[in-house]
């Protein structure tokens, strides 16, 4: 495959796409194993309740570390919040895989379109859950 | 209900949901949303949640055929990704200072309007391919996919600018609310950009993953993405966007907006009956 030839962008975005999607199922798939194993035979009513009054507004923890810890004790919701990261990383992979093969091919408008699509994205994603203007 | 009782159900709804999202290009959350509120009574916010999850799945999921297929055009997506991830941030700044029932009101009146001349094209196979001029040349806003009858189709874009417009708008949408941008994106590529309604719907689902990725961060960082409701949305709009790229790729223009049309009255008609407080 010659990443300078055009018609080779489509397959290996499309491969960005398809491994980032597989990786993913496979990590929440044994997320979910650990969790119909621990907790199959609870009621969801736990769970399910959403306390608007505190942040986060769920049972689980979704700070790094709680991750960290999560994923090192097999705790079913932390391996489930990784498969759900490296979904969320599929698409951002893609738009940052664009940066490269649109300079690989010397298209210089759209290696600046895609590097504006990638900042804006990572500003959103990364930036913005930190700034209280976003939250009022 | 027990805990593996709403795994399979679950499961089994978002297959639907990733058929029928990956399909109409805007993500499998029109299905999966009330099914969560109003069927299972499930707050709207882990709703919302799952349906971010749900739509980078279906997006992710499809896109990696179609884009291997050449049917969603990249340059289009790529460049319509500037006013959706701008619109986006806007989204997400103007939601804490705006009465979001009444935006979305009439974000919902807007989508159930542009039913009517989705549906008037109704039948359309390919449309005339305008010259390609101007700003759309320079963007390098063409293409051509195989069609199921084995016919090459070639085709221009046409007002790249009331494009982005329509694009920004599904952007501020999403920010906003985090669900409704695959609409408005279709229709920019449809009714104003005059592209092939396979190639409108396929690169729309491709651009709906990076608008979703975009608000996940605050979703997660608020514990609005439950790990018990998400997982099984991962897991069955995953096989169903699978599903959904397979039959897209066999189907003819007319039947893809069919579906399209009636998806969109769908979603329309939740989120007006959302900003009402019906949905809640």
């Amino acid at each position: 495959m010659n990443i300078r030839d055009p018609e080779s962008m489509n397959e290996i975005i499309g491969n960005v796409l398809r491994y980032g999607v597989m990786v993913s199922a496979v990590v929440v798939l044994f997320g979910t194993v650990l969790l119909a194993n621990s907790s199959g035979t609870s009621d969801t009513s736990g769970i399910l309740t959403y306390y608007p009054n505190q942040v986060p507004h769920g049972t689980y923890d979704v700070s790094f570390q709680g991750l960290i810890t999560g994923l090192a004790s097999f705790s079913a919701y932390s391996w489930i919040e990784l498969g759900v990261i490296f979904l969320i990383a599929t698409p951002v992979s893609r738009v940052l895989i664009s940066v490269f093969l649109f300079l690989a091919e010397r298209d210089r408008l759209y290696v600046a379109i895609t590097t504006v699509v990638l900042a804006l994205l990572l500003f959103s994603m990364l930036v913005t859950p930190f700034i209280p203007f976003f939250h009022a | 209900m027990l805990v593996f009782e709403f795994i399979i159900l679950i499961f089994v709804v978002s297959i639907f949901a990733g058929i029928f999202g990956s399909i109409v290009g805007l993500g499998g959350g029109v299905v999966v949303i009330p099914v969560l509120t109003i069927l299972l009574g499930v707050d709207i916010h882990f709703a919302i949640g799952a349906s971010i999850v749900a739509i980078i799945g279906t997006s992710s999921g499809a896109a990696s055929t179609y884009v291997k297929d050449r049917v969603t055009n990249l340059r289009v997506g790529m460049f319509l990704e500037l006013a959706s991830a701008s619109g986006a941030i806007v989204g997400a700044a103007v939601a804490a200072y705006t009465n979001s029932p009444l935006l979305e009101l009439v974000f919902g009146v807007i989508l159930l309007i542009t039913v009517i001349p989705t549906l008037m094209k109704i039948g359309e196979d390919i449309p005339k391919s305008p010259e390609l001029k101007g700003l759309s040349k320079r963007l390098g806003l063409r293409g051509a996919y195989t069609e199921t009858d084995g016919r090459l189709i070639e085709y221009n874009a046409t007002r790249p600018v009331s494009g982005l417009a329509g694009t920004a708008a599904a952007g501020v949408l999403s920010g906003l609310l985090g669900i409704g941008g695959g609409g408005f994106k279709v229709i920019s590529m449809d009714l104003a950009m005059k592209l092939p309604m396979k190639v409108s719907t396929t690169t729309s689902n491709f651009m709906i993953g990076v608008t979703a990725a975009s608000s996940a961060g605050i979703y997660f960082a608020r514990g609005d993405v439950n790990p018990l409701i998400v997982a099984p949305v991962a897991l069955g709009i995953l096989i169903g966007a699978a599903i959904g790229a397979r039959i897209l790729l066999k189907s003819r223009n007319p039947t893809i907006r069919k579906a399209f049309a009636l998806v969109l009255a769908v979603a329309a008609a939740q989120m007006i009956l959302t900003a009402i407080g019906v949905i809640h």
